[in-house]
């Protein structure tokens, strides 16, 4: 055999397969020049911390972004005039503190000295300016604009009504402070200035760049960590912002990578190669042992809305009898991770949660109402679309509801599962007659949950427009007493979920997450916010580091 | 002659047994619902997730739908798109085949011209793009593979009548002045259908990789219809705590694959045995 | 030898430019356009977006437009990344997925050849049989089958490996494996048949009444000439890798053209669909003609017609 060997290795490889050789080797160069033109800058004593995004960030404007993926990313890169604290209170951030007149609608900022854009400009309550502005601009089409529809002339500016921006009740009177008339008291405003839709923005540069403004080459921002590099449909690397007013962040890197599959990021983090996963539903029961396992309640609803424009959901009778014909106790069963079912739509947790509220499980009576809307069994009902975006979950409870229906209700459901940035896009422009949405806490008062069926809601895609449930909701948030506010909410929540029903509430979530004992200082809280600036690695020296680093 | 064929194929007990598993699949995919337990969309919150056990033979997926049942709805799925693909690519692509070398002259190179050009695109590529202006599920799916499959039967018959014209048969027929349709289909194809038939098998299964694929990828058939293919995406979610949901379907994908190019070398191997002989 | 490389350069440029018509058709067939359905945008906004698209003009007028941007090297903006070009998406991730292709193909090659030439060499032994099932079992998985189950072994139980990303030489492992098994048992099939056919040739004959000890006959003489045939199917083998470097990159979350052209294709990218399918296609017939070019080097007998 060794004989043969050498022969073989003599009499063939040397001459006749030469060429054919040369061409394997050729191949191989081309691997490792490909490999070396990839990645040569890794260092292992940098504090990096990794972790998955369940989709690409459809933007990172943040004017635009509308998505929890994005607002992730968003939220780490920015800052804005108030942050939360880990009560989830509105703190000082940017400003330093701010007025608020003795009607409670005229609110001034006063901003810090010491927080600079990553090049090297002062943040200034112009920049604030141009931003809610931008916000506001109906050209800029976001559907967050909404959020500032308490300052004055706000939401006539969004809506086209008003054409000079400068009506609009937000003016930096000179750099360190930003006025802000509102049209009426709102208890929760400092909340509001939280979020990434209001953070400040750059005139200069979004109107040098236009859309590549958020671009990695192009983006200047203001917050703990510049973003670095991003590969779109695969990795977004930040970097520690050594000039963050608050200080530089314990960590090097932060690496977010889309990985859409839960179970394979799971694996990944099992790999060592993320450093906290949220645990896909089927994982739940395994996990629930593991020394790395976190479990906490979750700010967030999971809902079916109807789109009230297209037979059959015109009619009030059917949209009930849908939402009474789902045993909603199924759910919990088959995601196994705590969900709580829901009739009602203000989360546990929440002021103003009530569980009583709502049309509960009832598939005689279901079936009667839509019997009385000439649809006996579901006989003479057309097919029904049922949209949501990709995702496992979304595809189980959808099987799950499909069959429901059909069992309770005779009725026939076609499902159409979409990406997420399309399915979005599908909601604004051609409302599905039923779609599948979520909220999460932006501000964890019932305010941002009820707002959203407003009828000047960005984010109402029911087509459901009730004068008193607006009402109801533009009281409530200006009501200071407790008990009347409750009131409102309890009167609101019963227009939403039993006598108008533009949305069936399916239950709301719980976070089920895995988190390394490496990582120190990730705080989970009831809102999903991961801010990483207190975060560090405990496996990395930081006296090593500094030495490796530059 | 035809014992002859058959004697050889008996040797082969490869190709024999292979010819006994596809036809199991065949009856079982006629008459599945007669061995089905449970009904292939039934679910049950309460049993979801279950292992392989007596009374669900390849366990239960996360709808508490039983994985046996499904996947033998998805035999019926998967065979049918690929059996009819597989049939209509032969037929649409030896009539190509055909008229192209049998014509010959510009208008086959012409014809020729145009197969190359399709070859420049992969195939899954231009199944998915003509999914993509047709439409999903089972139509769109079954359209685009056989839109796709005809290409290399068209080649591989175009070369086998080119051989078959020169002929002296054919030659002497045409002296007779008997019409060029005629001789096409009474003397000249009847003589292609070894080939056709190793074809056939050996297109079917590449049917089959291009459904579940297709299927596997999110871009074939849409719940609830199941193949083989989109139930190995649900075991594909599945696949760390509960391998059994995508075993199941990918051994019947395997196992289909491996009965037909088992098959299909039997044949050729029969149809042409100088191949054969080592 | 210069003139046929140049008359096959020159037949690749009508191959490109149908391929580029009929995916614009096709594309264009979809009904309705990708920005009809903006009701909620005020019509200003979508007579600019349609306007910067050219969405607005007769197809006819974007068909030149596109073919003009072609001719320039320009495949257009993308729909959904806004303000990136589809030239962009293509320059980051064409090297990802060349790499991994090469990399399959070396595997391939490697695996093909070795077991394909031993089974060949030892023809109906109890070798020759196992791996001849082998092979056809190797053609008989699909390559997402396989893929879950090395994830299955090497990610989830042994967790060496990791299941999914483009990170190191670790996580590159799986995805070529899972993509190179197939294309190795294709050739290695290939190669055995030809090894065989080669053996009864006259000048084996010749050789062997010369008195050449077999050893020598064998991979002096047949494997040489068997080599030929496993050249020739290596333009469509890289194809067959590209095509099946959709899945894989889908399986495996690597960031290569497939992965991205699947998106394209949930998200109605059509400028991003076009690109793409423009840029398999031309790889292909790069790949194609390489190889008819390398083919006349290995065997001169070769008749360049």
């Amino acid at each position: 055999m060794t004989t043969l060997l050498t022969f073989f290795i003599k009499e063939s490889i040397m001459r006749p397969m030469k060429r054919l050789f040369i061409f394997v080797f050729c191949l191989l160069g081309l691997v490792i020049f490909l490999w070396q033109a990839g990645d040569g800058e890794k260092t292992t004593t940098q504090a990096i911390f990794r972790m998955n995004l369940t989709a690409e960030p459809p933007t990172l404007d943040w004017s635009l972004a509308t998505d929890n993926v994005s607002i992730r990313v968003i939220e780490n890169l920015m800052e804005g005039l108030a942050s939360y604290d880990e009560a989830l209170r509105p703190q000082p951030a940017i400003a330093e503190g701010w007025d608020i007149s003795p009607d409670g609608r005229v609110y001034t900022f006063y901003l810090r000295g010491d927080v600079f854009w990553s090049d090297g400009k002062q943040v200034t309550a112009h920049d604030f300016e141009y931003a809610w502005k931008r916000l506001l601009n109906p050209e800029t089409a976001s559907e967050y604009a909404y959020f500032l529809y308490d300052i004055k002339n706000a939401a006539a500016y969004n809506a086209g009504k008003i054409k000079d921006a400068s009506l609009v009740g937000v003016k930096a009177l000179d750099d360190r402070t930003l006025r802000v008339d509102l049209k009426k008291q709102a208890v929760y405003f400092p909340s509001i200035t939280t979020f990434t839709a209001t953070f400040p923005q750059r005139k200069d540069l979004i109107e040098r760049f236009g859309d590549r403004w958020t671009s990695p080459e192009n983006l200047v921002v203001s917050g703990p960590f510049l973003l670095a590099e991003w590969r779109h449909e695969y990795r977004l690397r930040l970097v520690a912002n050594e000039r963050y007013y608050g200080g530089r962040p314990a960590l090097d890197e932060v690496i977010f990578y889309v990985v859409s599959e839960e179970t394979t990021a799971l694996t990944l983090y099992e790999t060592g190669d993320l450093d906290r996963v949220s645990l896909p539903p089927i994982a739940i029961p395994q996990f629930k042992t593991h020394p790395d396992y976190v479990h906490a309640p979750f700010l967030r609803g999971y809902y079916y809305g109807f789109n009230l424009q297209i037979p059959p959901f015109d009619q009030v009778k059917i949209r009930r009898a849908f939402s009474m014909a789902i045993d909603r106790t199924e759910i919990p069963k088959i995601l196994k991770g705590g969900e709580i079912p829901a009739t009602s739509w203000i989360p546990e947790g929440m002021f103003a949660h009530n569980a009583k509220i709502g049309l509960s499980f009832n598939p005689e009576k279901a079936r009667r109402l839509l019997a009385d809307s000439g649809y006996e069994n579901g006989v003479g009902l057309p097919p029904i679309t049922l949209a949501f975006n990709s995702d496992p979950t979304n595809q189980l409870i959808a099987e799950n509801i499909q069959a429901q229906w059909k069992k309770n209700l005779g009725v026939t459901i076609l499902l159409d599962n979409l990406e997420w940035k399309v399915y979005l896009q599908r909601l604004r422009e051609e409302t599905p007659q039923i779609f599948r949405l979520g909220w999460g806490a932006d501000y964890p008062d019932p305010d941002n949950f009820m707002n959203l069926f407003t009828s000047t809601s960005g984010n109402n895609y029911t087509h459901w427009a009730n004068a008193t449930y607006d009402q109801l909701i533009s009281d409530a948030a200006s009501e200071g007493d407790p008990k009347k506010r409750l009131r409102d909410y309890n009167r609101a929540q019963r227009i939403l979920t039993e006598s108008d029903v533009p949305i069936m509430p399916l239950f709301f979530a719980a976070q089920n997450l895995l988190i390394s004992p490496d990582i120190e200082g990730l705080k989970v809280n009831a809102m999903d916010f991961i801010h990483l600036k207190k975060v560090r690695r405990r496996d990395v020296n930081r006296e090593d580091a500094k030495k490796v680093k530059p | 002659m035809q014992s002859i064929f058959v004697l050889r194929f008996r040797r082969d007990p490869l190709a024999v047994l292979s010819l006994i598993v596809i036809v199991v699949l065949l009856l079982i995919s006629v008459f599945g619902d007669l061995i089905t337990p449970y009904a292939h969309d039934l679910q049950n919150a309460d049993k979801s997730l279950l292992a392989p056990s007596a009374e669900h033979w390849m366990g239960t997926d996360l709808l508490g739908r039983d994985l046996f049942s499904r996947l033998i709805y998805g035999t019926r799925i998967s065979m049918a798109v690929s059996l009819l693909t597989g049939f209509s690519a032969l037929l649409l692509g030896t009539c190509y085949g055909a008229i192209s070398g049998y014509v010959g002259g510009r208008l086959d190179n012409l014809m020729m011209r145009g197969v190359d050009v399709l070859y420049a695109i992969p195939d899954l590529l231009l199944i998915i793009l003509i999914t993509v202006v047709i439409g999903r599920g089972i139509t769109g799916v079954f359209l685009a593979l056989s839109l796709v499959g005809w290409i290399t039967v068209a080649r591989l018959i175009r070369g086998e009548v080119l051989r078959l014209k020169e002929n002296a048969y054919v030659e002497a027929a045409r002296a007779f002045g008997v019409k060029d349709m005629r001789i096409l289909i009474k003397h000249i194809l009847p003589n292609t259908l070894g080939v056709l038939i190793v074809t056939l098998t050996f297109r079917i299964p590449s049917a089959i990789l291009a459904e579940s694929t297709l299927s596997f990828i999110g871009l074939g058939l849409t719940p609830p219809a199941a193949s083989w293919g989109s139930l190995a995406n649900e075991g594909w979610k599945a696949l760390k705590f509960y391998p059994h949901l995508i075993v199941f379907p990918s051994l019947a994908i395997f196992i289909t694959m491996l009965a037909f190019n088992f098959l299909g070398d039997g044949l050729r191997d029969m149809l042409d045995p100088k191949q054969h002989k080592g | 030898m210069l003139s046929f490389i140049f008359r096959r350069i020159l037949w690749a440029i009508p191959v490109l430019w149908i391929v580029a018509t009929l995916t614009f058709l096709m594309m264009h067939l979809v009904p309705g356009g990708p920005f009809d359905r903006e009701k909620k945008l005020p019509p200003e906004i979508k007579a600019n977006i349609e306007a910067k698209y050219h969405l607005n003009k007769p197809i006819i007028t974007q068909y030149g437009l596109y073919l003009k941007g072609l001719l320039r090297g320009d495949l257009g903006p993308s729909y959904k990344y806004l303000g990136r070009t589809v030239n962009d998406v293509i320059a980051d991730t064409l090297p990802v997925s060349i790499q991994l292709g090469a990399l399959a193909l070396l595997i391939a090659l490697t695996l093909g050849l070795a077991a394909g030439m031993a089974s060949g060499a030892f023809a109906q032994t109890p070798w020759d049989k196992l791996s001849m099932f082998f092979a056809t079992a190797g053609i008989s998985i699909p390559n997402f089958v396989l893929g879950a189950f090395l994830i299955l072994v090497f990610s989830h139980h042994l967790k060496i490996f990791p299941p999914a990303l483009w990170e190191d030489a670790r996580s590159v492992v799986l995805p070529a494996f899972a993509l190179a098994l197939a294309p190795a048992a294709y050739i290695a099939r290939l190669t055995r048949s030809s090894v065989l056919e080669e053996k009864h040739r006259d000048y084996v004959r010749t050789a062997r009444a010369k008195g050449l000890p077999e050893a020598r006959i064998l991979f002096g003489h047949i494997l040489k000439n068997a080599i030929a045939p496993v050249v020739t199917i290596l333009g469509p083998l890289a194809a067959t890798l590209v095509t099946g470097s959709f899945v894989i990159e889908f399986i495996f979350s690597v960031p290569g053209m497939g992965k991205f052209f699947i998106t394209a294709v949930t998200n109605r990218d059509y400028p991003l669909i076009m690109g793409v399918t423009l840029v398999y296609a031309l790889l292909i017939v790069v790949c194609n003609l390489v190889v008819d070019v390398f083919y006349t080097l290995i065997d001169p007998r070769i008749n360049l017609g």
